[in-house]
This record gives structure tokens, C-alpha cells and sequence, in this order.
């Protein structure tokens, strides 16, 4: 492993984290359990396209541990950890199959991976599916927060390619 | 693999169909006035709320730490104080008449009715 891509992968761990820290700042909008901005997610979608499966693994897995860590709720991890995994397998299905202007279609199908995932770990956790009545509306924030961070990942990678 | 109206299409067909399918399971009223506190999935009380003349507290304790303090009046029950890192179980206010549980994830603690809702009917 070269200086440079670890270089490379840091810094974008680094930036993620304080993405993540910045937005945990940020009040929930609806106060539905699970739903936010992910704005860490533009970072995952851009490593993804940019540096490769590998490398983004390592970026997300760093990144998700040392967010929970960070934000004092180690429970958070179990909820992040299976939310970013299938979030992380549906975009690692997708990278191949989608053009340089459709990489926002892979980060909302990623988004809502990610939900479906913290809604099992919520459901398995609490033991009860009564939760699972706020999945439809989980889903759907999913989708709008997917389509936002996506575009930003978007056009943050036309422009560095371009530099 | 499709084109990008394509994709468009398909994810306004299914944002529509989760809008839809959200305004009838959280909009849905549920029957009967018995609530449930669930903390770890085991049932700590049961009360029915047409049944409560007086307004009173208790607190529900989080082994781990932590502490939930629930609020009963005649008719009603939320979540008036907590010291989970969110907050989002005093945010989401008195429990509705509808489907949707008050939840606190932190402390996995779930206060919904207890009764057919929305939910109940469509699995059924």
C-alpha cells in the first residue's frame, strides 16, 4: 500500500468524520428515529467511484467506528454498522453498472439500503416490530437524503477530475 | 444499464407509493386505550389510560445508564424527560391515537398501544 493512497484514504476519513460530527450538531428535523442528513454518505459515494471497493471499506468501517465513539452512543454502532454495510453492498453491486452521471442513483439505492438495514438492527434490537411502522416514512427520507448527498458526491467528482 | 429518465421515473413511481403507504399507516386511529411500556422487549407496565384520573410519573431505568421519565395524564402518555444522547423520545410528543409507537432507541424503549392498528390490519 502506498504513501499516497493512504494519504488519500485519511484525509477522506478525516473529512467524513467531521461531516459526521457537524451534522450530529444539527437537530433531527422529524423525530423519527433513524431519519438524517447522512451527509457522510457523499464521502463513502465519492471513494467508491474515485478510489475503489477496498479502500472505501476501510474509509467507511474507520469512519463509523470512530463516529459512534465520537458521538458517545457506542449503541449507535449497531444501527450504523448494519445500515452501512448493506448501504456499502447495494453501491459495491451498482458502481459497475452505472455511468459517471448516474452515480446519484447509486447513492439513494444506497440510502435506502442503509435504512433497511437500521430498521432490522432496530427491530432486533428492541425486539418488537412495532417500529416497523415508521419504515415507509424512513424509506422515503432515505431516498431525498440519498438524492442530496449523491448529487454533492456527484459533482464534487466531475470537478476534482476536471483539477 | 437505464437511462437516467428512466431512473427518475422509478424513484417518483416509489417515493409516491412510500408517501402513500406512510399517511395510511401513521394516520391510521388504533382501537382501544391500553398502552404498553416495553423496555428490551419485555412488557414493564400496562396501563389503560381511560382509566387514569390522576396525572402521575414514573421512570423507567436503562441498566447500562440512563433513565426515561414518563409522563401519564387522564387520556394521555409521553416521554417528558430523558438523558438519551438524541432526545428524540420527548420530541415525538404525546403518543397519537394512531399507529405510531413513541420510541426511545438509546434505551430501547418502546411505548405504543396496545390494540389493532394499521399495521396489524394489513399483515393480517
Amino acid at each position: 500500500m502506498n504513501t499516497k493512497r493512504i494519504t488519500k484514504m485519511a484525509l477522506l476519513t478525516a473529512v467524513a468524520l467531521i461531516l459526521f460530527t457537524v451534522e450530529a450538531q444539527i437537530p433531527a428535523p422529524v423525530p423519527i428515529p433513524g431519519v438524517k442528513l447522512g451527509l457522510a454518505n457523499i464521502i463513502t459515494v465519492y471513494a467508491m467511484f474515485a478510489l475503489g471497493p477496498a479502500d472505501t471499506l476501510c474509509i467507511l468501517l474507520v469512519r463509523v467506528v470512530l463516529g459512534s465513539m465520537f458521538s458517545g452512543a457506542m449503541i449507535s454502532l449497531l444501527y450504523s454498522l448494519s445500515g452501512g454495510l448493506l448501504c456499502y453492498a447495494v453501491m459495491l453491486l451498482l458502481r459497475r453498472v452505472l455511468s459517471e452521471r448516474q452515480i446519484w442513483v447509486c447513492s439513494v439505492l444506497g440510502a435506502v439500503a442503509h435504512n433497511a438495514g437500521q430498521m432490522l438492527a432496530a427491530i432486533a434490537i428492541l425486539r418488537t416490530t412495532a417500529v416497523a411502522v415508521y419504515f415507509p416514512a424512513l424509506l422515503l427520507s432515505g431516498m431525498v437524503t440519498g438524492l442530496f448527498t449523491g448529487l454533492c458526491a456527484q459533482e464534487v467528482l466531475r470537478r476534482l477530475r476536471k483539477a | 444499464m437505464l437511462k437516467t429518465r428512466t431512473w427518475i421515473l422509478l424513484f417518483a413511481a416509489a417515493a409516491l407509493a412510500l408517501g402513500l403507504l406512510s399517511w395510511r399507516l401513521l394516520g391510521t386511529p388504533v382501537e382501544g386505550t391500553v398502552v404498553e411500556v416495553v423496555q428490551d422487549g419485555v412488557v414493564l407496565r400496562e396501563i389503560d389510560l381511560s382509566a387514569v384520573r390522576e396525572a402521575y410519573s414514573f421512570v423507567v431505568t436503562w441498566p447500562d445508564g440512563g433513565s426515561n421519565t414518563v409522563l401519564v395524564e387522564p387520556g394521555r402518555i409521553c416521554v417528558a424527560e430523558a438523558d438519551c444522547p438524541d432526545g428524540l423520545c420527548v420530541r415525538q410528543g404525546w403518543l397519537s391515537d394512531r399507529g405510531a409507537p413513541l420510541v426511545c432507541l438509546p434505551h430501547r424503549l418502546v411505548i405504543r398501544l396496545k390494540g389493532e392498528g394499521a399495521l396489524d390490519g394489513v399483515s393480517r
